[in-house]
């Protein structure tokens, strides 16, 4: 039998993976992205399955072939060659991966700097407290402009940054918009910030990821019937609507029960 | 009569009673002493019988015979062998010293409970196989996700690999038995007072915190919570006792000749992995104790009031954990590296950087615990080096896979199931290392973390990993345990059900959770239905499939075909005895004088087993029995 080369065999790897990466990466199709941090996110995810399919592809080639060309036939008493390594190889093969991983890591890092939009959402867009509880969350809006309290629902405006800050009145919960790519939990004892900017009107679901004892299940808007309400993006104008609606609904409550705003003062 | 005060099974059915009884006395005279009401608290004198009653079970089953004897004054032999080494089926319901018989114990006991807590999954498997709620309620769906985890973890994966290494490495270095036989059958016995105290919780509301028993929701939990944290403690003194024993039996009791280097690769898997177990398990066993204590003493190390930290807890329980994956791994790497060698006729390739890297993967380990914890709120800074670090040891995870590949490359591979399921090992490992690597990237981790494609990811590793290492191991030392040949025939059908159903299983959740499904839910979005339902579909026919490899071995143990001393042709110590070993394994000292791998070389030998001198033996043993 000739000998197998195997340079050759690597680019056939090589390129076998690469088409179950993009096979994986057209079948799958994500959520909506429906937050600019999103597609920074899903391109990471893509250029990580890339090298992942790669090294699937050169792994499992190898497995496959040695497995059908070296196969040991009935009664074979013959012994494989007594190689005990070569040690060019060992070094490539300990280097290869470290390039991979660093180029990993830099994906990680750029987007973890893109998509760093704290600062900017911190001073000039939204900001917006929920404080988790068992069994769904509480959204308090601490903007300058929008001085609402325990509202029911989420409504975001488009194109806007938005600043989280989440806390919980009893176990861990977390907050997870799969459609924003976003999560963070909400611990006990701290104040956890997270932040976004949602690109797409439009309503998405809101998941809590961890588990937080019997209603748990429940705590997610995609379960049907639930009781915990998608987020809303809509128009900043539609937003202003909005807000001067739960104004003028508050104040008609504020008659009856006193309710505090951020600033201190009676509404 | 005298059974009961015999070491025995009997024996501990009055005295694990006796000691929780006497506990709870000594309890409430201290509380009436105290004036604390009430005076018959439930939760405290439960967790004190429970403490109590454990210690009972070992004294019971004879762990402390032999040193109550010593401080008691009473005349010890220390030649007397009567707890050691199995005559009948029944020795092995003693406190038994043989290393051998300790590892059957092992081995048979966790794989029971592996079935167990495979249960566990099935039923809420079915659950899952249709969107809304049949079969479970939320609490006893929290419960059983919770009890699978712990079960399979704590006294499954964790402690299997300590009994496959038991039963092999004292073999494999040449030496009569473990360092400390006694300390070794206590480390057994412990488990199955760690199993019983986590699943009698059924009794108490069981614990509903999922393996990770995170508080606050853990201080909110029925009182089986209480005996999760018991249990891991029991399982973690088991796991570090047994630990202690292959440091120093690898350490100490290597064979003359049997140089570092010239260990086989199993036994240096175990020396990474008992490091590990020594120095990260009593972080997981302090966490508990500490919530034990917030549960029932009232302190507040955790606790969201009284100046605790819950956030301190996941650092703590994490810095355990994570290594704890490489605990359930590590061993598995180690008998790979057996399996491919001694089946594909080759040394392993690349010796020392296999060797390193368990020592690399070792070390790192404990660098990378916090990736668990990227959404938790934690210090953000922290995530940065823990990213790289988590990415860094996958270099070490790449050159064994790629070793192992080379072990395989020229070599004749004997397709034996075995050595099927160290191959398949390779494929699966390889996709839960990969998803590992996307995983460690922080701001895709986030994105999906506490989905169903972490679920994917570990079960790839824990399962894709672990369990067909256990599976390889298992096939790969029948003959040398029984004496006898598994069926081939039904080994090949094991694996390719396995092989192909537990793909079926865990592949499609990935899909799941990058799509938003979140893990640890009874019901989900109408979305994943078919997803599901195939999931509960390919779970069910995996879980049916272990009970072909549980009927082949159980019957195969009886008719298999007789194996021979040396069925497979290894050149590692273990190969050299008779099937199954004599009792005190080798009949004298061997010498080792080569590599473990020596595939392919003429007349190549890894140690001399000399014929053994019985006259000389034995006058040896009269004259120190004199001397005592």
């Amino acid at each position: 039998m000739k000998p197998i080369k195997v340079l050759p065999l690597t680019i056939i790897g090589t390129l076998v993976g690469a088409i179950v990466s993009a096979v994986l990466i057209v079948t799958v199709t994500l959520p909506e992205q429906a937050s600019v941090q999103a597609v920074a996110i899903d391109n990471l995810y893509v250029y990580m399955l890339g090298f992942s399919g790669v090294i699937f592809g050169i792994v499992t080639l190898f497995l496959i072939v040695a497995v059908f060309r070296f196969r040991a036939r009935p009664n074979d008493t013959r012994e494989g060659a007594p190689v005990h390594g070569i040690t060019w190889l060992e070094v490539v093969w300990t280097i290869i991966p470290f390039i991979i991983v660093t180029a990993c890591a830099y994906g990680g890092f750029v987007v973890l700097n893109d998509g760093n939009v704290e600062a900017q959402a911190r001073t000039s867009g939204q900001v917006v407290h929920i404080e988790a509880y068992q069994f769904g969350w509480k959204y308090d809006y601490l903007a300058k402009n929008v001085d609402l309290t325990q509202q029911a629902d989420l409504v975001l405006p488009v194109g806007e940054a938005v600043f989280f800050e989440l806390t919980t009145k009893d176990v861990i919960h977390s907050f997870w918009v799969p459609a924003w790519r976003m999560q963070m939990n909400a611990t006990p004892g701290q104040v956890n910030t997270t932040s976004t900017t949602p690109s797409k009107v439009g309503t998405y679901e809101i998941v809590c990821a961890f588990l937080c004892g019997v209603g748990h299940t429940g705590m997610n808007s995609s379960i049907e019937g639930s009781i915990i309400p998608r987020v809303r993006v809509v128009t900043r104008a539609e937003f202003d609507t909005w807000v001067a609606e739960q104004k003028a609904a508050a104040e008609q409550q504020g008659q009856t029960a006193t309710t505090q705003t951020t600033d201190g003062s009676v509404a | 009569m005298t059974s009961v005060l015999k070491p025995t099974l009997a024996r501990c059915l009055w005295t694990a009673p006796a000691f929780a009884a006497l506990a709870v006395l000594l309890t409430t005279i201290a509380r009436a002493t105290f004036g604390m009401t009430p005076v018959l608290q439930e939760d405290t004198l439960l967790t004190v019988s429970y403490i109590a009653g454990g210690i009972g079970f070992i004294v019971g089953i004879g762990g402390f015979d032999y040193w109550w004897t010593w401080m008691a004054g009473g005349v010890l032999d220390p030649h007397d062998h009567s707890t050691h080494g199995a005559k009948s089926w029944r020795d092995y319901f003693l406190f038994n010293t043989d290393h051998k018989v300790i590892g059957i114990q092992y081995i048979v006991f966790t794989f029971v409970m592996f079935l167990v807590g495979g249960m566990f999954a099935e039923v809420f498997r079915s659950e899952l196989a249709k969107p809304g709620q049949q079969v479970l309620t939320n609490e006893q769906y929290n419960a059983m996700i919770s009890q699978h985890g712990t079960i399979m973890i704590f006294v499954f994966l964790v402690p299997i690999f300590a009994g496959i290494g038991n039963y092999v490495i004292p073999l494999m270095l040449g030496a009569a038995d473990m360092a400390f036989p006694r300390l070794n059958a206590v480390s057994f016995w412990l488990l199955p007072v760690a199993a019983f105290t986590l699943l009698s919780s059924f009794a108490f509301g069981s614990f509903d915190g999922g393996w990770t028993g995170y508080p606050t929701l853990s201080e909110q939990s029925p009182f089986g919570m209480t005996l999760y944290q018991l249990g891991i403690q029991l399982a973690g003194a088991s796991s570090i006792a047994t630990a202690v024993n292959f440091l120093a039996t690898i350490i100490t009791m290597r064979a003359p000749g049997m140089t570092l280097f010239r260990m086989p690769l199993l036994v240096w898997a175990n020396l990474a992995t008992s490091a590990l177990v020594v120095a990260a398990t009593p972080f997981i066993a302090g966490a508990q104790f500490m919530s034990m204590f917030d549960r029932e003493m009232g302190t507040h190390f955790f606790t969201m009031g009284g100046g605790g930290d819950t956030l301190v807890y996941q650092h703590i329980f994490w810095f355990y954990s994570h290594p704890a994956v490489y605990i359930m791994v590590l061993p598995g790497f180690g008998i790979i590296s057996e399996v491919i060698a001694t089946h594909a006729r080759k040394p392993v390739f690349g010796y020392r950087a296999v060797a390193f890297s368990s020592a690399g993967i070792a070390v790192l380990g404990f660098s990378v615990w916090a990736h668990h914890m990227f959404a938790s709120g934690m210090q953000s800074w922290l995530r940065v080096p823990i990213m790289l670090a988590t990415l860094l040891i996958a270099v070490p995870t790449g050159i064994k896979i790629f070793s192992w590949l080379g072990t395989l490359w020229d070599g004749v591979i004997r397709m034996t199931t075995a050595n099927l399921f160290a191959i398949g090992f390779i494929f699966t490992f390889v996709i839960g290392g990969l998803s590992g690597v996307m995983l460690a990237v922080i701001p895709f981790d986030v994105s999906i973390t506490n989905s169903y494609f972490i679920v994917a990811h570990f079960h790839y590793v824990l399962f894709g990993g672990s369990i067909m290492t256990i599976y390889a191991g298992l096939y790969h030392w029948y003959p040398k345990v029984t004496g006898r040949m598994y069926n081939e025939k039904l080994g090949r059908w094991h694996f390719w059900l396995t092989f192909v159903f537990m793909n079926l299983t865990f592949f499609p959740m990935h899909y799941q959770g990058l799509l938003g499904m979140p893990r640890r839910v009874a019901d989900y979005a109408p979305q994943f239905e078919w997803s599901n339902t195939l999931i509960s579909i390919s779970a069910f026919i995996l879980g049916a499939s272990t009970l072909i490899f549980v009927y082949n071995l159980i019957h195969s143990a009886r008719h298999g075909k007789v194996a021979g001393d040396n069925p497979w042709g290894g050149l590692t110590l273990e190969w050299a005895l008779s099937s199954p070993p004599p009792t005190f394994n080798f009949p004298a000292t061997p010498r080792v004088i080569g590599g473990p791998y020596r595939y392919g070389e003429e007349g190549a030998r890894h140690a001399i087993v000399p014929e053994p001198e019985p006259a000389v033996v034995e006058k040896t043993y009269a004259a120190a029995g004199d001397q005592a």
